[in-house]
């Protein structure tokens, strides 16, 4: 079965190959069975990769421990659902789902394609064939998921295996990496897109129109991913941090960054044929990124708590990377006369130079990033010591940075296109101004002194009153025009502009996930040594301890504590932190108890049994504010489909109506 | 059996890969030689629609709401004779005027704008002053 595997990743490659070759012969000699022949290729892939991928899934679930891949990865105590994860949990069989993840792209991009672009899909599909031959270049002969256990020419099978590191088994882990990776893979085709249009010239964007949907989708589960790993992060790991700036964090991160700016600038080019270089640039660079992070994930270069060991792989993705760049900026620099903006910013009062400060910010704040990741490396090869750049650095560069760009999510939405007078913005700002300013005050008065804290909430106030006032005078606008109900009118705002109202709805996550940050200020902890019958005190909770045990099943053995809260001498509930160590693995884990309430959550860890006295050592955490972290994920997550829902105001015209001057005009009335 | 799904795989790979039969090509795309324009076009009856839309809510005065419109407008109409003047190179021969279309009854109604009530003197799919379709029961 193995061999099968094996055969169809090989058979695959050559595929890809093929089609690469194909497309390009076919453009250029004028042969569209060649073209077509290479897409069917893209078809096959799938389905090989799909063999592939079911073989090894087969594998894991019927404990097939003839398999180095099985057996390093699942054992038979493995609950199903995360012998069926432990497809990507390990290097080789997550390097097998990004490429069928790519493949389910490409075959859906040329099918979708396949009347319309035929000048440009040769070799949008070339540039996609290029990038899966490389990852089945890995699997196929570098990094195999079908290798067998063996002792001399005789396979044999484990007794058991390793298991699934038990960090990873928890529910939001089961779905990060496949959300990550449809982001991260599903950049392939903007970029691959943005060369079609580049190499035959296109005039127009059409490459941004058929990819902007694209773009949107993936940016959404390149989100969900990052924000689905550190919900992971908080509830799995005992520290109650969400976010560590570990370098493959920051790698998720980077591309994010981009794409955001990306997404944003899309619109100029689309509304106004400006920035074409920028928008190129830009998508190039979130690919590039993606790729990048595959790298220090995969490779082991960077030392973190998530990468896998060191591998053989890491020199092949810097041969691919440097062609990568190499001939992106040829390509572009070479096209620089067909990328000439078609108009000039016209006010520095303006949407667009908004979102072209929240352009510089965000690729400000990723080469901050990228250079605080990457530090540890330039520093070893010039001084030959690994110097590491801890949070502190992350923090002090991307706070302010990170506020600034909250404030520009609430100027975009208050000034018009092309231009506005100071007057209009006069009138536009007062309101939000003094809602932030009276947000300050109260809470100097309540006694908040934290200066970045103070900042947040004030911004917060300042952009959430922007995004409602738009809102509201929209639907206001509709109300009387159309003599709706608020709510209906509301519905029919946001559809008629998914796009502008779905964003809206965007930054309001956003603004609820800073409040979420903004709480962190005022994190409250305590370390104690217990036994049964202590009390824990703090803030205005205190904590008993009913009752310590200890057991252990066939997967795992743990210590457990059964705590009871009380506030003002209520009993409100009683939490249960575990301390799990798995045989398996050899590791220890903590199951941490939360109380989750909208304004804090407490956090209990069951740290470890104290080697002197025995006692059971608990941590306990109060976190202000973090389930609104939460709560902004989920509102981002939902104004991004609102975005991806047709407007309802279609976007077609007349092709042959010539545009006429009114022979009487009515005056428009705001 | 082993042997037997390696090799259906591979010739199954082979045979859908290679051959492609005279139907499975697509039918040639039309081209329009305009089409790069007529997005351009599109672009500019959204920023109409925008202005409209961001005067209706107060974003805008009355002089840039009026001054940014007549700087649309003109844009439109410099890109509609550029249409006009790559169609004439095309087809070699003097500006058609825009038909009439069959599908608008040839009212006044017609030919006024149900968003904003500007009259034009022909019928108009797209309103040239608030970027709005004109059709009955649109915008």
């Amino acid at each position: 079965m193995e061999n099968l595997g094996a055969l169809a990743i090989v058979l695959a490659f050559t595929l890809a190959v093929y089609s690469v070759a194909a497309s390009l012969a076919g453009k250029w000699k004028g042969r569209p069975y060649l073209v077509i022949s290479a897409e069917r290729a893209v078809y096959a892939i799938w389905f090989l990769l799909s063999f592939a991928s079911a073989l090894l899934v087969y594998a894991l679930l019927t404990d097939d421990f003839r398999l180095a891949y099985v057996a390093g990865h699942s054992n038979r105590d493995l609950p199903i659902l995360y012998k069926f994860a432990a497809w990507w949990g390990g290097q080789e069989g997550s390097l097998l789902f990004w490429s069928w993840i790519l493949a389910s792209y490409a075959a859906v991009v040329v099918y979708t394609n396949r009347r319309r672009f035929r000048d440009m899909m040769p070799y949008v599909t070339a540039t996609l064939m290029v990038t899966m031959a490389f990852f089945l270049l890995l699997i196929g002969f570098v990094v195999s998921p079908f290798k067998v256990l063996a002792v001399g020419r005789e396979v044999i099978a484990a007794p058991d295996g390793r298991g699934l590191n038990p960090l990873l088994q928890y529910w939001a882990m089961a779905l990060h990496p496949p959300a990550l990776y449809l982001g991260f893979v599903g950049f392939v085709v903007p970029y691959a897109f943005a060369m079609g249009s580049l190499i035959t010239r296109q005039p127009g964007d059409a490459w941004i129109h058929t990819t902007r949907r694209w773009t949107l989708v993936t940016w959404g589960f390149q989100s969900a991913g990052i924000l689905l790993g550190a919900g992971w992060a908080y509830a799995v790991l005992g520290w109650g941090g969400y976010w560590g700036w570990d370098p493959v964090e920051n790698a998720s991160l980077l591309p994010w960054l981009t794409a955001t700016a990306f997404l944003h600038s899309v619109m100029m080019q689309e509304k106004k044929g400006m920035m074409k270089v920028w928008n190129m640039v830009l998508v190039s660079a979130t690919f590039i990124l993606c790729i990048f992070g595959t790298f220090i994930t995969r490779s082991g270069l960077i030392s973190s708590v998530h990468s896998f060991a060191q591998s053989p792989i890491a020199n092949y993705f810097v041969v691919f990377l440097a062609l990568l760049i190499a001939g992106t900026t040829w390509l572009i620099l070479s096209r620089l006369d067909y990328l000439k903006s078609e108009s000039q910013l016209e006010s520095v009062l303006s949407r667009e130079s908004s979102f072209l400060f929240n352009n510089l910010i965000l690729v400000a704040s990723c080469f901050a990033v990228l250079w605080g990741t990457m530090f540890p490396v330039i520093s070893e090869a010039f001084t030959g010591e690994q110097i590491t750049v801890g949070p502190p650095f992350f923090n002090r560069v991307n706070i302010p940075i990170g506020l600034f760009l909250l404030f520009l999510t609430g100027v975009g939405p208050l000034i018009a296109w092309r231009r506005s007078s100071l007057e209009s913005l006069r009138r536009a700002f007062l309101w939000p101004v003094v809602g932030g300013l009276a947000t300050a005050a109260v809470l100097l008065a309540a006694g908040v002194r934290h200066f970045y804290a103070l900042m947040c909430f004030s911004l917060c106030t300042f952009v959430a009153w922007t995004i409602v006032a738009e809102f509201y005078r929209g639907a206001r606008a509709i109300r009387n025009r159309m003599g709706l109900n608020w709510a209906r009118a509301v519905v029919e705002l946001t559809h008629r502009n998914t796009r502008r109202y779905g964003g809206y709805v965007v930054h309001m996550g956003i603004v609820f996930m800073f409040i979420g940050f903004a709480g962190a200020a005022f994190n409250r902890d305590t370390t104690v040594e217990v036994k049964i019958g202590d009390s824990i005190r703090l803030g205005a909770y205190e904590l008993k301890i009913a009752k310590l045990d200890e057991g252990r099943n066939p997967n795992y053995s743990w210590h457990h504590a059964a705590v009871e809260v009380y506030r003002e001498g209520r009993k409100l509930d009683t939490l249960h932190p575990e301390r799990r160590f798995y045989f398996a693995s050899e590791q220890t884990t903590s199951e941490v108890a939360i109380r989750r309430q909208l304004n804090h959550d407490l956090y209990l860890n069951f740290a470890g049994i104290s080697d002197e006295t025995q006692n059971a050592v608990i941590q306990v955490y109060i976190f202000p504010l973090v389930s609104w972290i939460w709560i902004g994920s989920a509102v981002l997550f939902f104004g991004t489909i609102l975005c991806l829902i047709p407007s309802k105001v279609k976007l077609q015209y007349a092709r042959t109506e010539v545009v006429g001057v009114a022979r009487q005009q009515a005056p428009v009335r705001p | 059996m082993i042997l037997t799904v390696a090799a259906l795989l591979v010739i199954g790979a082979v045979v859908f890969t290679l051959f492609v039969r005279q139907r499975d090509l697509p039918a040639p795309e039309p081209v329009s030689p305009v089409e790069h324009l007529e997005e351009r076009k599109a672009r500019i009856y959204d920023g109409l629609r925008d202005l409209t839309f961001e005067f209706r809510v107060g974003k805008l005065s009355e002089a840039d709401y009026q001054r940014t419109k007549a700087e649309l407008q003109a844009e439109l109409k410099r890109l509609e004779e550029e249409i006009q003047a790559v169609l004439e190179a095309e087809v070699g021969r003097k500006a058609i005027p825009a038909p009439p279309r069959a599908d608008i009854p040839a009212t006044e109604e017609s030919f006024r704008c149900l968003s904003c009530g500007a009259i034009f003197d022909r019928p108009m799919k797209f309103c040239g002053e608030c970027g709005q379709p004109m059709r009955r029961g649109e915008g």
